[in-house]
């Protein structure tokens, strides 16, 4: 079951056209020709979160990523019963490229700390739309691997020089 | 053992011919004797009628001839269908056998034997190769005795008639006999190269369907079709030659007995003119020499039918001749209650290759112990486990449940013992509750069995522990009573809607939509949103609709015709723009008012919308844009808007079309009451009153707890449980997703409660609550009482485990328990992420 969320009248009209303008922003979607791009704006829904609900929890495997149009959630990684606050998303911020690609279990809990829309989109309809495709799959591992690049480079350069924990665990772009 | 071993695949084809069929085949022989005695009579009648009546102008003579000869061949005919029937009845009784037993047969074969064989090579075993050897049997007494008898009656007739002309005319048929079988000889080497060839092209068939989305998504059509073509067209030539080979046995055989008359003519013709041969005599002579024909025709038809089955029959069991690696049932005994302890020796695995995947493994369990296995992929894991359930025969060593060795344990054995959850569960079609008794099935199944049914308790404790019993109520209640079956819980299903609305109305409006008769709903469709009430008459359903002229015109009046045929062409129009270029798959239809079966005729009609106008299309084209149109749900089909004006219009229309059916056929429809039960609805929309607006996991579960929870008050969710178990999974269950299915595959085993468990990665689609409850219930209720054997992907489920096993390479490199291997700082240590 899919929902949508309810808009104001002259906005209804464009909800395909506007999920297509913010996928094509999106730098994992953004390599993705436009005949793709279409069926993932027609295939990707609009969710509403509450202040206090959860995108997704720890160690679950929901398999979905998510574009915040509005709202703000609290990245939360929890150890021992002991909540730590990683960082919030904001409106405009996507999440969860490697959980549309393969079963993998989250790591941390997405939290809204105000109420949230976001546009959803699922493993099952990324996957069975890419089946039809498989020649983009290079654009999307390639889109991948640079953000995972310019992430550790950006960590190397902005890391205390002090924090030898942090010298010890570079190298994610080398696996 | 033996019962196994000596079955279907060693028989020869013969040995089908009697037994079973014994009365049948005696009374085809009587049969067959009088109707040779019917063929002979006419003959004689001939010549009587000839030399006696005709020439001696007695006319009594004539019509008494006549009569007989009138009586002999109606007696013929009828024998004739009669031998056909039972010959029929036969050959279908003995395919059916043999189809039944090979089938009963193919069902025990090792695992490893389906690595190579194609289903589809199966299927084409069982369904065509063995029904020329079913024909065979039931001709294989009948008809050689039949010909052969018919043949030497006429013989005898004919020498009877006169020795030199029989002998000479009888000449030629040793001379057949000795051409023919060299040509059906190469016509058998031609049929076992077609019966590869079948083989073959059966099995690239069946690769072909179940990898079409390989071949879609990668565009290999070319590629296959080149492979396939390539093997048809060598079957092409093999099946000419065949069929050249047959035609050319018939040729011969025909060219050879037409010669017959030709020595008739030139010898009888002689004798006759020197009055050594009466004419009566030549003429009967002449119709026996044509009549031996039939016979001799069908005796060569019968020997080709006999070749071709040999050949078919002997190739397919041939194929299917590998021996069961288990005994079925125990002959002489019950099925074992083994003590559930499992002692493991020098055991090692070799495939078929020779390659090793266990080396030498050792390794004990008491009583009720658990065990987790776990390693790196490809360590051996899955191997012992399917080593230690009977589902791989290990080469050499030990496996011993209760100080019984596996090996010579048969099936039933196992199946009484054992429950084993595979890593990836086959889910059959059929209901949920059917699935759940598919472990058990076996064990009430037989006519000895004295295990007892498990009970809806049983069915819904499983239920609760495994996690399923939340989707299986979903099941239930997204179900539609049947208004005839199940009336009597309407009212139970309207009295929680009033609780619930009264006690969660206000919080859950949020991901509710409720029935209002004066706003557009937007999680209905449009036909329910112009009507908000269930049709009665079935001229009123959904698909009716777009032809039911009272409804058309009641939209006329509203204004409405044209608004909803613009908008159904505006949703094809978007549908095909963005789905066009892709092969229909059902996830790409969830979020469309049209559905799979449908577009292709979509994809035409939004061409023909290119050329013609709206108003200018066929009926059937208009009908079907307003069906699309009246499915449409904008809540949940976001590719097309719906126009504010168009909703007024419609709400205008509600109340029109309330009111004129109201008056003209006011049973026609039960308009939606908070009051009544709404029979089109599922239940759950019933209990709602309205729609559910979200998709987010977390607040269907807040609504469906809120359910749960009066539906209790009424006292009737196991009604609701049992509605639930009756929804059918699909073919492989592809209705269930990866969670479900693993669940229901554990809960069935669960059902059983079996003495010994092996899990093989059981939960590893399962997400991490339902996990952990299963692991929880591991630890409690089955701790002790069920021995455990589990191969673990996860690490941190193994904490509670008796012992731990950790595999490399085939080899167990560390056992004992967990903490005490964490201590050592061995290999267990270094698997969950420990550095030496």
């Amino acid at each position: 079951m899919n929902s949508s969320v309810e808009k104001s009248e002259p906005c209804q009209v464009c909800e395909f056209q506007e999920n297509l303008n913010i996928l094509r922003e999106i730098y994992f979607f953004s390599v993705l020709p436009l005949e793709v791009l279409k069926v993932f704006a027609y295939l990707c829904t609009r969710e509403k979160f509450k202040t206090g609900d959860y995108l997704f929890t720890q160690d679950d495997d929901d398999g979905q990523s998510f574009f915040f149009i509005s709202g703000q959630a609290e990245l939360i990684r929890t150890d021992n019963g002991v909540d730590e606050t990683i960082r919030t998303y904001n409106a405009g911020d996507f999440s969860g490229a490697l959980s549309l690609l393969s079963n993998t279990r989250r790591l941390f809990s997405l939290k809204a700390i105000s109420p949230v829309i976001c546009l959803v989109l699922s493993r099952e309809k990324f996957i069975h739309t890419m089946d039809q495709h498989p020649q983009y799959m290079g654009s999307v591992f390639q889109a991948i691997i640079e953000k995972i690049h310019g992430w550790e480079e950006m960590f190397i350069s902005e890391r205390s020089a002090g924090c030898n924990a942090c010298r010890r665990k570079i190298g994610v772009s080398l696996i | 053992m033996k019962k196994q071993t000596d079955s279907v695949v060693k028989r020869s084809l013969f040995s089908w011919v009697l037994p079973g069929n014994v009365h049948l085949q005696i009374l085809l022989v009587a049969l067959i004797t009088l109707t040779v005695f019917a063929r002979v009579l006419p003959l004689e009648m001939q010549k009587r009628i000839v030399n006696q009546a005709i020439s001696l102008r007695r006319l009594d003579l004539l019509l008494y001839y006549c009569g007989i000869y009138l009586v002999s061949v109606l007696l013929a005919s009828g024998l004739k269908y009669i031998i056909a029937m039972l010959q029929t009845r036969i050959s279908e009784n003995v395919l059916a056998n043999m189809r039944k037993d090979l089938f009963a047969h193919i069902l025990t074969l090792p695992l490893n034997f389906y690595r190579k064989a194609q289903p589809g090579l199966v299927v084409s075993a069982l369904v065509t190769e063995l029904t020329s050897a079913g024909a065979f049997v039931g001709l294989a007494i009948s008809s050689p005795t039949i010909n052969i008898l018919t043949l030497l009656a006429f013989a005898g007739y004919l020498i009877y008639l006169n020795p030199l002309l029989a002998v000479i005319s009888l000449g030629m048929y040793p001379v057949i006999l000795i051409i023919i079988p060299i040509l059906q000889k190469k016509a058998n080497i031609a049929n076992k190269k077609r019966v590869d060839s079948t083989r073959v092209i059966s099995s690239l068939i069946g690769e072909a369907i179940s990898g079409i989305h390989e071949i879609q998504g990668n565009g290999t059509f070319r590629m296959e079709n080149g492979r396939f073509g390539k093997i048809v067209d060598q079957m092409r030539r093999i099946r000419i030659g065949w069929t050249l080979y047959k035609q050319g046995v018939k040729v011969t055989n025909n060219f050879f007995v037409s010669l017959g008359p030709f020595v008739i003519f030139i010898l009888g013709g002689y004798l006759a003119m020197h009055g050594k041969l009466e004419l009566g005599a030549m003429v009967a002579f002449l119709s026996a020499q044509e009549k031996l024909y039939d016979p001799w025709k069908e005796l060569i038809d019968f020997y080709q039918v006999y070749m071709d089955a040999v050949v078919s029959y002997k190739r397919t069991m041939e194929y299917f001749d590998v021996p069961a690696e288990f005994a079925i049932a125990p002959e002489d005994r019950d099925a074992y209650q083994l003590e559930p302890s499992i002692d493991i020796k020098d055991l090692s695995y070799f495939t078929d290759t020779g390659i090793q995947l266990l080396d030498n493994i050792n390794m004990n369990l008491k009583t009720g112990e658990s065990l987790a296995l776990v390693g790196f992929s490809g360590s051996g894991k899955s191997t012992l486990a399917l080593c230690i359930g009977q589902l791989y025969k290990y080469s050499s060593g030990h496996v011993l449940l209760g100080n019984k060795e596996v090996s010579e344990l048969t099936k039933k054995d196992m199946v009484y013992n054992m429950g084993f959850v595979s890593q990836s569960p086959f889910i059959f079609s059929g209901s949920i509750e059917e699935n759940l008794m598919y472990s058990c099935a076996a064990m009430y199944d037989s006519e000895d069995s004295t295990a007892e049914v498990p009970s809806l308790d049983d069915k819904i404790a499983v239920l609760h522990q495994t996690g399923l019993f939340a989707d299986v109520l979903r099941f239930g209640l997204n179900a539609i009573l049947d208004k005839t079956q199940q009336e009597h819980l309407a009212g139970q299903v309207v009295r929680v809607r009033e609780n619930f609305h009264r006690e969660y109305g206000e919080r859950l409006a949020d991901y509710v939509e409720f029935f209002d008769e004066n706003k557009y709903l937007r999680y209905s469709n449009v036909a329910e949103n112009l009507f908000l009430g269930a049709p009665n008459d079935p001229a009123f359903s959904e698909n009716q609709l777009p032809q039911n002229s009272y409804f058309l015109e009641l939209l006329g009046k509203a204004d409405l015709m044209m608004p909803l045929l613009s908008l159904g062409a505006e949703l094809l129009k978007q549908t095909t723009d963005v789905l066009g270029n892709l092969a229909p798959d059902p996830v790409f239809f969830q979020q469309s008012p049209i559905v799979l079966e449908e577009w292709d005729d979509a994809r035409l009609l939004v061409e023909r919308l290119r050329r013609t106008k709206l108003m200018q299309l066929s009926d059937e084209d208009r009908h079907f844009l307003l069906k699309i149109a009246l499915r449409f749900t904008p809540g949940r089909h976001t590719l097309v808007a719906i126009p504010g004006i168009l909703k007024d219009l419609i709400l205008e229309a509600r109340a029109l079309i309330r009111e004129s059916i109201g008056k003209d056929m006011p049973s026609a429809f039960s308009f939606y009451q908070l009051s009544d039960y709404i029979y089109s609805q599922t239940i759950m929309n019933n209990i709602l009153f309205g729609q559910t607006k979200t998709s987010n996991p977390k607040a269907l579960d807040m609504i469906d707890q809120s359910i749960i929870q009066l539906i209790i008050e009424e006292d009737f969710l196991e009604t609701i449980v049992d509605i639930g178990m009756q929804f059918q999974v699909g073919s492989k269950g592809d209705k269930l997703s990866g969670g479900q299915r693993q669940k229901l595959a554990i809960a069935r085993t669960f059902l059983k409660s079996p003495r010994i468990m092996i899990m093989d990665e059981a939960t590893s689609a399962l997400d991490n609550k339902s996990q952990t409850r299963i692991q929880n219930l591991l630890e409690t209720r089955w701790k002790g009482k069920s021995t455990l054997v589990s191969v673990v992907h996860r690490l941190d489920i193994i904490k509670n485990y008796d012992k731990v096993a950790v595999m490399k390479a085939g080899k167990i490199i560390e056992t004992g328990a967990y903490h005490e291997l964490i201590d050592k700082k061995g290999a267990l240590y270094e698997l969950v992420g420990g550095k030496k």
